[in-house]
């Protein structure tokens, strides 16, 4: 539904004069978030990528749910099939069906994605925050720490931790991850605040007699969380492909259990014999990044106020 | 062509005539004529420059005034061919001494720019380079220009920067932008575009950016440097104190056209246009009590959707019925042009104030000055 | 600058502190002993006593800790990064080793990543919106979304096996000791895959901070001066440009370390990274701390040297 609004100076000069006001006059007005969702819905690539992710989510949850353990289920004999309906993906070389693994791979890598994000917001987030609202010491403290853990050389951190502490343990690769991840969280939020800090709604808040908390909780961050869902969004890809490497290399997850990494472990023997069990979860892993890179690039336009001119 | 060993020889321009060597003619240095500059954007055509006309008349200054957003900057830039995408120039001819800038191949034009024609910017911060010296952006112009070689280019350019009032110009030459001050780095500006002396500067907001003393310093610059070099400048500004300082003539523009055109005592004395009596009264005066500013009411139209009719109307104190066709550019008197219907006078236009859309539009081709 | 590199080497220690001290804090945190490793039944336990002794493993932690430490910056004696755990070798010989063919590996990736991506940027920034731009953005997306691994799975299985046009796995083919051609063959498929992602991630940030520049008003100003177009892009736009670029540099090396150990594994090159996941599966708890403390190094050093460069290329930044 539109509504409109008179361009105030132009309508009262002229409305009051004669009473009519012509439509030149007129702007459209839209709420923030409607604004957003316009600007997104112009992105179809975007809007394919979300798509292309609810399914993926959906699939990942579903299937799983549905079958429960079958996708561990091995069989001497039915070993190698091609797709058929009733192994849409054929099966591997101990006889379990692609299909139902490739989705409890799904499930196990984008829960460790999900997750090792929700934990780099949450220690980053808070840091930011602080970080950026306070300034200070406090502010060069945390900044010193973002330093230190940047000049770690985080993969083979995050391998000697996963390896050390529990191999094929999912939480312990979504720690792993997620203490090491913080940094670019941080960084964004904290230079959110840092702008956000002296603008005038803060002023006019706290001239009502907001304090602190209040005024970075439910001012300053629903402001400045935009970059962050962005950079959530990318984090997301980013975590998949980490795991799937740890998995990959033999640290993370291991075999029954299924993630799109190890599902690619036997890649030397599997290019010989049966190369199209490495494409699944290669095609899985590149889908997952390519939609939530260009679900991160709409989101960005949309959540951005500046516009491009396109001739 | 390396010079003597004190100074530098620079060689002839090779456009323009100086106007101790005219002819008989008495042609304009520059002329515009019906120029239309137009956006192609996403959301619609933006017509920043549409019918718009002036000539610059050798050795003399044109203050071309408006609000932001009247179209003066890229009038300017389209002198140069520096439109770029999505504008294009879609209709005008700008005369040069005759030859036609908008036809000019690319090649053609770059001889033209910064060296017959030169321009400097409002932001004197960010229109120079941050990661190259001073001298050597001053240097790289004269050598593309004139021809010369390093060390003579690095000469000339100390040697503008002392002409600019740059104390210590040797040592300044090595420094980069961020080591000088506002007024010091649109000297810098002035410097390099003048280093290849040019037969016309066109200042776009030159002292906007400035402090009010260093602006004075700034424009007292201009004109010294004006009377030595004899050059002609194309000032653009919105501020009417700066026009009367140094303007010969004045063009006032808005949305997009030329509303009105004279030299500057008459556009002051006896402005014609209700919207540059508008601007005119909207200056405080120095000495006067008032109760309250007085304002031009209303706001300059969405260029992406301008109104039937004058655009001025809707915020014109004298607005008739007749407005809703557009005025046409008439010669209220010799040399003084106003896109008004009302008459050179000040009163309404001999058709009547409701004469219908024909009749005034006949009305507006009879009057009109515009081809 | 001098004291500023200087500044920041001393700043380095306290960081490389921090690093083995999370090192060293995993493995004796880590559940198990480090001696598991040797306790089989055939082994008497007497054995474990004299090993635990040998390693000085029954000494108290911080102990443990700083004599590991002070002898760790000793590097030139062959015992001080200790002996591993899986050959008895000293840790410093393994490493000396492994550490060029890396470097090597790396090193290639790295210069190929600049002398394809800044190009390809500026062109596409050029041109924007143009069939070229298109595509150079389109494969970088796509570029970028390929995983390391996936990307060298994929090339081994095309060029190598299917097309039989480059080796599969090691640095050099037998008999054929250190002959460089013989090398630079080997070293076609892992740097390729390397490489891809960082060309695909960096000509998107060339293009970009290309593209921002040229919005500047000192690139009005010099096209104004009637420069010629490639003297406005090559020298003024281009070096603007390249400032923020620089400090991907910083960012690229941990990035490169993580690549090169899967790709290392992909290719059976023996490098770092291949030694870091062998000694991490046999729990070669000095060979790892090594190897995450030469990681560190590495990381601090590129940091410093992108910051350097930055300093050099941007006169507004004073150290």
């Amino acid at each position: 539904m539109e509504r409109y609004e008179i361009d105030s100076l132009v309508g009262a000069a002229h409305g009051a004069a004669d009473g009519v006001v012509d439509e030149v006059d007129l702007i459209p007005v839209r709420t923030y978030s409607q604004l957003v969702r316009q600007r997104f819905l112009q992105h179809r690539l975007a809007v394919v990528a979300l798509a292309v992710m609810i399914v993926l989510i959906a699939l990942a949850v579903i299937v799983p749910l549905a079958t429960g353990d079958q996708y561990q289920k091995t069989s001497l004999t039915q070993t190698m099939l091609p797709p058929s309906l009733e192994h849409p993906l054929g099966t591997n070389q101990i006889g379990q069906d692609e299909f139902l693994r490739l989705m409890k791979a799904l499930q196990t890598s984008l829960f460790i994605g999900f997750m090792a994000v929700l934990i780099i917001a949450a220690i980053g987030v808070p840091l930011g925050s602080i970080a950026g609202f306070y300034g200070g010491k406090l502010d060069n403290g945390i900044m010193r720490i973002v330093d230190v853990v940047l000049s770690l050389p985080i993969f083979f951190l995050i391998v000697m931790i996963v390896s050390f502490f529990g191999k094929g343990d999912a939480w312990v690769v979504i720690i792993a991850i997620g203490l090491t991840g913080w940094t670019l969280a941080c960084r964004l939020i904290r230079a959110e605040f840092l702008k956000l800090r002296e603008s005038d709604f803060v002023q006019a808040g706290r001239a009502l007699g907001a304090g602190d908390r209040r005024i970075i909780t439910r001012h300053i961050l629903p402001a400045s969380l935009a970059p962050v869902v962005v950079a959530a969004t990318l984090g997301i890809a980013d975590s998949v492909v980490t795991e799937a490497a740890l998995s990959f290399l033999g640290f993370g997850i291991s075999p029954p259990q299924a993630s799109l990494g190890n599902m690619l472990k036997n890649f030397e023997e599997d290019l010989q014999v049966a190369p199209i069990l490495l494409v699944y979860p290669s095609v899985t892993i590149v889908l997952i990044v390519l939609a939530a890179s260009f679900l991160g690039d709409g989101l960005r336009d949309a959540l951005d106020p500046r516009q491009r001119i396109e001739a | 062509m390396s010079g003597p060993a004190r100074g530098v020889a620079v060689p002839e321009r090779r456009h323009a005539r100086r106007s101790t060597e005219r002819g008989s003619t008495d042609r304009p240095l520059l002329e515009v004529k019906n120029l239309r500059t137009h956006f192609f954007t996403q959301d619609g055509v933006v017509k920043a420059v549409d019918g718009v006309s002036f000539s610059l008349d050798d050795g003399k200054t044109l203050g071309v005034v408006g609000e932001s957003g009247c179209g003066k900057s890229v009038a300017a830039m389209s002198i140069l061919g520096l439109v770029s995408r999505p504008g294009k120039i879609v209709e005008g001819e700008i005369l040069l001494d005759g030859r036609d800038l908008v036809q000019l191949s690319e090649d053609d034009i770059r001889d033209v720019r910064g060296h017959t024609i030169s321009m400097i910017f409002q932001e004197p911060m960010t229109s120079l380079n941050p990661v190259y010296t001073c001298g050597d952006q001053i240097s790289e112009a004269v050598s593309r220009h004139l021809g010369l070689g390093r060390r003579a280019s690095a000469e000339r350019a100390i040697e503008m920067l002392q002409q600019v009032g740059i104390p210590d110009a040797k040592r300044r030459a090595g420094e980069y932008p961020h080591q000088l001050s506002g007024g010091m780095r649109q000297r810098v500006m002035i410097a390099a575009a003048l280093s290849t002396t040019p037969a016309i500067l066109i200042a776009d907001e030159p002292t906007t950016a400035l402090d009010v003393t260093i602006q004075a310093q700034i424009l007292e610059l201009m004109k010294e440097l004006r009377a030595r070099n004899q050059m002609s400048i194309m000032l653009i500004t919105h501020d009417l104190g700066v026009v009367a300082e140094m303007a010969d003539d004045v063009v006032v523009m808005y949305a997009g056209k030329v509303v009105e055109q004279s030299d500057v005592t008459t556009v002051f004395e006896q402005p014609h246009h209700p919207y540059t009596k508008g601007l005119l009264n909207s200056i405080p005066r120095l000495g006067e009590r008032l109760k309250r500013l007085e304002v031009i009411r209303g706001v300059v139209p969405n260029p992406l959707n301008l109104p039937a009719g004058c655009l001025f109307r809707r915020r014109c104190p004298t607005a008739m019925p007749i407005c809703e066709t557009a005025p046409p550019l008439q010669e209220i008197k010799p040399g003084h042009l106003s896109r008004c219907w009302l008459t050179p006078s000040g009163e309404p236009p001999a058709v009547g104030t409701a004469a219908p859309a024909d009749v005034a539009e006949a009305a507006a081709a009879e009057l009109s000055v515009e081809a | 600058m001098a004291t500023y590199v200087l500044r920041r080497l001393i700043q380095a220690i306290p960081i490389l502190i921090g690093i083995s001290l999370v090192s060293f804090a995993i493995i004796h945190l880590a559940p198990g002993d480090p001696t598991d490793r040797f306790r089989s039944g055939r082994v008497s336990p007497e054995t474990i006593q004299n090993l635990i002794r040998l390693y000085g493993l029954d000494k108290p932690l911080p102990e443990q800790f700083v004599s590991w430490f002070t002898a760790f910056w000793q590097f030139w004696k062959p015992e001080a990064w200790g002996y591993s755990f899986v050959d008895g070798r000293p840790v410093t010989e393994k490493i000396a080793e492994k550490t060029v063919t890396t470097l090597l590996l790396m090193g290639t990736a790295l210069f190929v990543t600049i002398i394809v991506a800044v190009p390809l940027g500026i062109l596409a920034a050029v041109k924007q919106y143009s069939w070229a731009d298109k595509i150079i953005t389109s494969l970088a997306t796509i570029g970028y979304a390929l995983p390391s691994f996936v990307l060298g799975i994929l090339l081994l299985y095309i060029f190598s096996i299917k097309l039989n046009l480059f080796p599969s796995f090691g640095m050099q083919s037998l008999g054929q000791e250190n002959n460089p051609a013989d090398i630079a063959w080997h070293m076609v498929l892992p740097v390729a895959s390397l490489a891809i992602q960082q060309i695909a991630g960096w000509s998107r940030y060339m293009r970009a901070s290309m593209l921002e520049v040229l919005q500047q008003d000192y690139v009005r100003t010099a096209r104004a001066k009637g420069l010629s177009g490639s003297r406005v892009l090559f020298k003024h736009a281009l070096r603007n440009a390249l400032i923020p670029v620089i400090t991907l540099l910083g960012l690229t090396i941990p990035s490169l370390l993580a690549g090169a150990a899967i790709t290392e594994v992909i290719f059976s090159w023996p490098g770092l990274g291949y030694m870091t996941v062998q000694s991490v599966q046999t729990n070669d708890y000095p060979t790892v701390l090594a190897i995450v403390m030469i990681g560190g190094v590495m990381v601090i050093m590129g940091n410093l040297l992108a910051d350097i460069l930055y300093g050099l290329a941007d006169p507004r930044i004073v150290y």
